[in-house]
């Protein structure tokens, strides 16, 4: 079975294969495998996003799949339908899951090295106290900087920032 | 271009030749110049609208200030009333501080040290819509441009990049909203592209109704037992005071000079203000007092002091420009 799914995964299978390993595809281990076995593709690959026609060929072959009508019991029938459907719905965790997995795989990564660089460029090492940073003098120039007019009253929190250090009276 | 084609057609000896590609490089400068030129005029247009909707419009938001590590977060709220504008900000992280801003003058709260400073408000400060020749200059000085917009506190921006030609003055990159220009990002870049400063906010309301409520002090009046700290007396009239800084980079003129009376100093305070357009950087002259006195570079975000003594005076010299610039400022006052 998990050389089918192998198989599956890389096209190599025809019509008629396909709707069988579907139909195979509806154990619980088996559907384990499919997901596994993407991931690890997904990590292999660098990360790309599932092939969106498999996913829909898949959903769509499950779907159409022939339920056994038995005359005996209308409790089996809704039994089945109910299999059916959950064996839908785990599809679609399992594509769901699978890709959430490749795009955060895709995002994640660059978003938080971006995010690092620009914490780690606001640099902690030009970090140094101003002690004795006259504030009179800041605000003084803040009144005639261009930047204050340009951001408005923004660049006063370097006034507040400094003045911090007011000393007690 | 013009000129680009008979010079062309009539380079035919090797002088003549020569004579035509000069000509070309010639125009072909001028050419980019011109572009240069036009996007450099195209940015600072939005940087005018950014000042004028700084000041006309009602807004409130959080914004976020980051510098050398640090990240501190505010709330922003300003109020246009008739012509009156007023102006609140209050520190979030931290002790409850505040600063109220209105025409007429600066107003910081510190509850923890029970302390008011009030500061007159000597200076509109307006952006000053630049001239053909201050536009040159500033396309001499920074590679202006636009660049594609982005969002920034759910807002789409225009955003404008102004990289130095020379590094004694840092890189600007500006996010004005789209729709009524106001600023909702700065950030400075030093020489190595690394972010030295920036301010954004992170929500903002725009032309929303402000209340007179929201840019009221949280103290009506100072209690007992807090000190007031008046500032400077009265307005400072510009007045020649004798000093001059020699090595300013390229660029800087001088737009103010003057005396102001400051908090502690027995004697005026001579103040002169320098800016390339984008930027200012204050000379401050007092005579030495005391004799302690801390020189050298102070640093916070994009503000930079250098304190240097000369001679029986002390020199501070401040602005958003990087340590060498305000080095090398400091280091060039004397007497006229």
């Amino acid at each position: 079975m998990n050389e089918n799914i192998s198989r599956l995964m890389d096209g190599e299978v025809d019509a008629q294969e396909f709707d069988r390993i579907c139909g195979e595809m509806k154990a619980p281990a088996a559907m384990e495998t499919w997901v596994c076995y993407h991931v690890i593709g997904e990590q292999l690959r660098g990360a790309h996003g599932v092939s969106t026609r498999f996913s829909t060929r898949f959903c769509a072959a499950l779907a159409a799949e022939p339920t056994v009508l038995a005359p005996s019991a209308r409790r089996a029938r809704s039994t089945q339908i109910a299999t059916a459907a959950w064996a839908v719905a785990a599809t679609l965790a399992a594509v769901t899951v699978v890709g959430w997995t490749a795009f955060s795989m895709v995002d994640a990564p660059p978003t938080a090295v971006a995010r690092a660089r620009e914490a780690a460029t606001i640099r902690a090492a030009q970090a140094k106290p101003m002690p004795d940073l006259p504030a009179d003098y800041l605000i003084a120039h803040q009144e005639y900087s261009p930047s204050t007019a340009i951001q408005g009253m923004a660049p006063y929190m370097r006034a507040v920032v400094v003045t911090g250090n007011e000393p007690r009276p | 271009m013009i000129v680009m084609i008979p010079s062309l057609q009539c380079g035919a000896g090797p002088t003549r030749g020569k004579s035509a590609r000069s000509i070309m490089v010639a125009a072909l400068g001028a050419v980019m110049a011109f572009a240069a030129d036009a996007r450099a005029e195209d940015a600072t247009r939005w940087l005018e609208r950014a000042a004028q909707a700084a000041k006309t419009l009602n807004y409130a938001g959080t914004i976020v200030y980051q510098h050398n590590g640090h990240v501190e977060t505010s709330r922003l709220v300003h109020m246009l009333e008739g012509s009156q504008e007023q102006e609140k900000l209050v520190s979030l992280d931290g002790p409850p501080r505040e600063v109220i801003r209105s025409s007429a003058e600066v107003r910081c709260y510190f509850p923890d040290a029970k302390v008011i400073r009030i500061e007159p408000k000597t200076f509109r400060n307006v952006f000053p819509s630049l001239s053909v020749e201050q536009l040159r200059n500033l396309s001499q000085y920074y590679e202006a441009r636009t660049v594609v917009s982005e969002r920034v506190a759910g807002h789409w921006t225009q955003v404008m990049v102004f990289e130095p030609k020379d590094s004694l003055r840092y890189g600007h990159k500006f996010w004005a909203d789209a729709n009524t220009g106001l600023l909702l990002k700065a950030r400075l870049v030093d020489d190595h592209g690394e972010v030295v400063e920036q301010f954004a906010f992170t929500d903002v309301a725009i032309n929303e109704k402000v209340d007179r409520d929201m840019v009221k002090p949280s103290w009506a009046a100072a209690p007992p037992d807090w000190q007031i700290k008046q500032g400077s007396f009265g307005e400072m009239l510009p007045k020649e005071t004798g000093w001059s800084a020699s090595r300013l980079p390229g660029g800087f003129q001088k737009i103010m000079e003057g005396y102001r009376t400051l908090r502690g100093k027995r004697d005026p305070v001579a103040h002169l203000v320098y800016s390339d357009g984008l930027v200012a950087i204050s000379v401050f002259v007092e005579p030495l007092s005391g004799p302690s006195v801390q020189t050298g570079l102070a640093q916070q975000g994009g503000l930079n002091v250098f304190t240097t003594k000369q001679d029986d005076y002390l020199v501070t010299v401040l602005g958003e420009a990087p340590p060498a610039a305000v080095r090398q400022i400091a280091q060039s006052v004397a007497r006229r």
